[in-house]
């Protein structure tokens, strides 16, 4: 009992202590926050973001095949869907357009798909909800489904719009449905429509798309399946998804590791400034240990306040700013960071964000930023507590 | 006796370019619930052999004794302990956390033993009485007087109820009458039991009638002078 409220007094001795210097270990604790805010941010909207990719990766198909002319994509015949009938395992071919349409009044580029979401499997239960309207019909109608930014450019207040061809003649397009904001990082800048309109669009010549997209019965024998299309299509490139979702997880990777570094800066110029700060014992902190010790402390005494008020500092600044965080994911969608991991392209995708905390982040951003400021805190004190206390008598 | 010291040397900086030797050679023996005086000037070493009796430095040579116990190669550690213990201080300066209020300094040397706060604050509000400081409990300690703070500085030497007292220079701060008043306060300590040392150069403390004795320091020795 004696231990736990020898403990309990020194617990309440520290409390007192940071607040009596209130000013300056609230400026470490809002210093603190602020760099635990970042580097937690991040950290949440890059797990977010990569997730949020992942799972929308599971509706694409699993091989496209595209076809190669010294190195650079061209258009792809559709008759060479023939030569893959004889391979075991595909369920089913879709031929697709994947196109950009670079629209000079507001600069930006669109993403342009056309298919005929009616050949695609199961695309009763396409996981492609609209906030409004419905999905284009596959024969040509002029009809797509857009981005709520799309359609705020192109079709404000109304439901027609055009788009120039290659030889800018207009094709006139109306809007049959609109993207949901919860889809936003994958429609942000999507229109799509189907094939036939797509190919007027583009102008790509009847017989040719841009991809042919191959869903198989049973996803581990992707590998299989796509070396056997190499193998028939020779003049083509064969992509799958779990290739795709590797360079996802690459970019991704590029852009959180690039802004982590940036970071990580943050982090140890605040190791620095609180290293300064809590090493730097003043004459009368110096004074204080000494008298403790004259009085019957003993060093570890001394250690253990010091400890306290780097923990409650420490830990009080980094739920602050882990919560602050989680606020700014949640409420603000990450806006200080989502233009550095979304792309650069013109037209952000407006996002919606639901924060996943990884517990071994959590876990890795608690120990690099509490332990070096405990440490900053105690070695100093322990420093003094260690030199005998008489120069505090004379 | 209570505290013995035997051919005691100190010598601070052992092998450097500033070696300095500031105590030679010290023996001397204090009774329990006596007042003995240390005199010297200024550098003369007597704060140093305060801070040997007081546990606070080990001597560098010879033998101290300080309540049973021998302190010459006792861990930091255990001095502390035996510190706590048995001796009280009164600093020159009284040393008075400035931050804390007169209540909360008065309890520091209880808080690391365990004590309930409750426990500590009746201890101290009975010191407070005796010494005439109660109404003083609350206030910060920097905005009371010398003389309360001096007094402040007693109770906290008494709360642990230690044999023994020691005071450096505890009326250089203080003007005639205030120093009267402390004289008197330790003469009724020593009445009740303590042993006290006190190291001054002030005539008023050590032609006072209840100094038992008067022990002159000079360059780190005793002035048989």
């Amino acid at each position: 009992m004696a231990f736990l409220e020898k403990h309990l007094n020194i617990l309440d001795y520290s409390l007192s202590s940071i607040w009596q210097r209130r000013a300056r270990n609230l400026s470490i604790i809002l210093v603190f926050t602020g760099v635990i805010f970042l580097i937690s941010s991040f950290q949440m909207l890059t797990t977010t973001l990569t997730q949020t990719a992942m799972t929308a990766l599971e509706a694409a198909p699993e091989i496209t095949i595209q076809k190669m002319v010294a190195g650079r994509q061209q258009s792809i015949p559709q008759s060479y869907t023939a030569h893959l009938d004889k391979i075991f395992g595909i369920r089913q071919i879709v031929p697709r357009i994947w196109g950009y349409y670079f629209d000079e009044t507001s600069t930006a580029n669109y993403t342009v798909v056309g298919l005929d979401t009616s050949l695609m499997p199961l695309s009763d239960q396409l996981p492609l909800t609209l906030s409004q309207g419905r999905l284009p019909a596959d024969n040509g109608t002029g009809e797509v489904v857009l981005a709520p930014a799309i359609k705020k450019i192109l079709a404000p207040n109304r439901r027609t719009f055009s788009l120039f061809r290659p030889d800018l003649s207009l094709k006139t397009m109306k809007v049959s449905g609109v993207f949901p904001d919860e889809a936003n990082i994958l429609t942000g800048d999507l229109i799509t429509m189907n094939l036939a309109d797509s190919r007027d669009l583009f102008q790509i010549p009847a017989g040719e798309v841009t991809d042919l997209c191959v869903y198989v019965a049973n996803p581990a024998e992707i590998g299989t399946i796509a070396d056997k299309i190499s193998k028939a299509l020779p003049d083509t490139r064969v992509v799958t998804r779990p290739q795709i979702k590797k360079t996802y997880q690459v970019v991704f990777s590029w852009r959180s590791g690039f802004a982590s570094i940036c970071l990580l800066t943050a982090l140890a110029a605040f190791v620095i400034f609180s290293w300064d700060k809590a090493s730097g014992l003043m004459p009368e902190e110096k004074r204080e240990i000494a008298i403790l010790k004259i009085l019957g402390w003993q060093t570890g005494d001394i250690i253990a306040i010091r400890f306290w008020e780097g923990f409650i500092i420490a830990t009080l600044a980094f739920i602050l700013g882990y919560g602050l965080g989680f606020v700014h994911i949640s409420l603000f969608n990450g806006t200080i960071f989502t233009p550095l991991l979304t792309g650069w392209s013109v037209l952000q995708p407006e996002l919606h964000l639901t924060p996943r905390i990884k517990m071994n982040d959590l876990f890795l951003i608690f120990i690099f930023s509490v332990i070096p400021y405990l440490t900053a805190t105690i070695i100093p004190a322990w420093r003094s507590a260690a030199i005998p206390p008489d120069s505090a008598i004379n | 006796m209570l505290i013995e010291l035997d051919k005691v040397c100190k010598t601070y900086n052992q092998g450097l370019a500033n070696e300095v030797n500031a105590l030679d050679e010290i023996s001397l023996s204090i009774t329990s619930q006596s007042m003995t005086c240390l005199q010297g000037a200024s550098g003369s070493g007597k704060s140093t052999l305060l801070s040997i009796i007081g546990c606070i430095i080990p001597p560098t040579s010879g033998r101290a004794a300080i309540a049973g116990k021998q302190l010459t190669r006792l861990p930091d550690r255990f001095r502390t302990i035996h510190r706590r213990e048995t001796i009280g201080f009164i600093f020159q300066r009284f040393n008075i956390l400035p931050r804390l209020n007169v209540l909360d300094n008065i309890c520091l040397p209880l808080q690391p033993l365990g004590i309930k706060p409750k426990e500590q604050k009746k201890r101290a509000r009975v010191l407070m009485q005796t010494l005439g400081i109660d109404h003083r409990e609350n206030f910060p300690a920097d905005q009371i007087s010398g003389g309360e703070l001096q007094r402040v500085a007693i109770a906290r030497a008494l709360i642990n109820d230690p044999p023994i007292i020691l005071a450096d220079e505890p009326t250089a701060h203080l003007d005639t009458k205030l120093s009267g008043e402390f004289m008197e306060i330790m003469a009724r300590l020593r009445v009740n039991g303590k042993t006290i040392i006190i190291t001054s150069h002030d005539p008023l403390v050590a032609d006072h009638s209840a100094i038992d004795q008067t022990i002159a320091i000079r360059d780190g020795r005793i002035d048989v002078d």
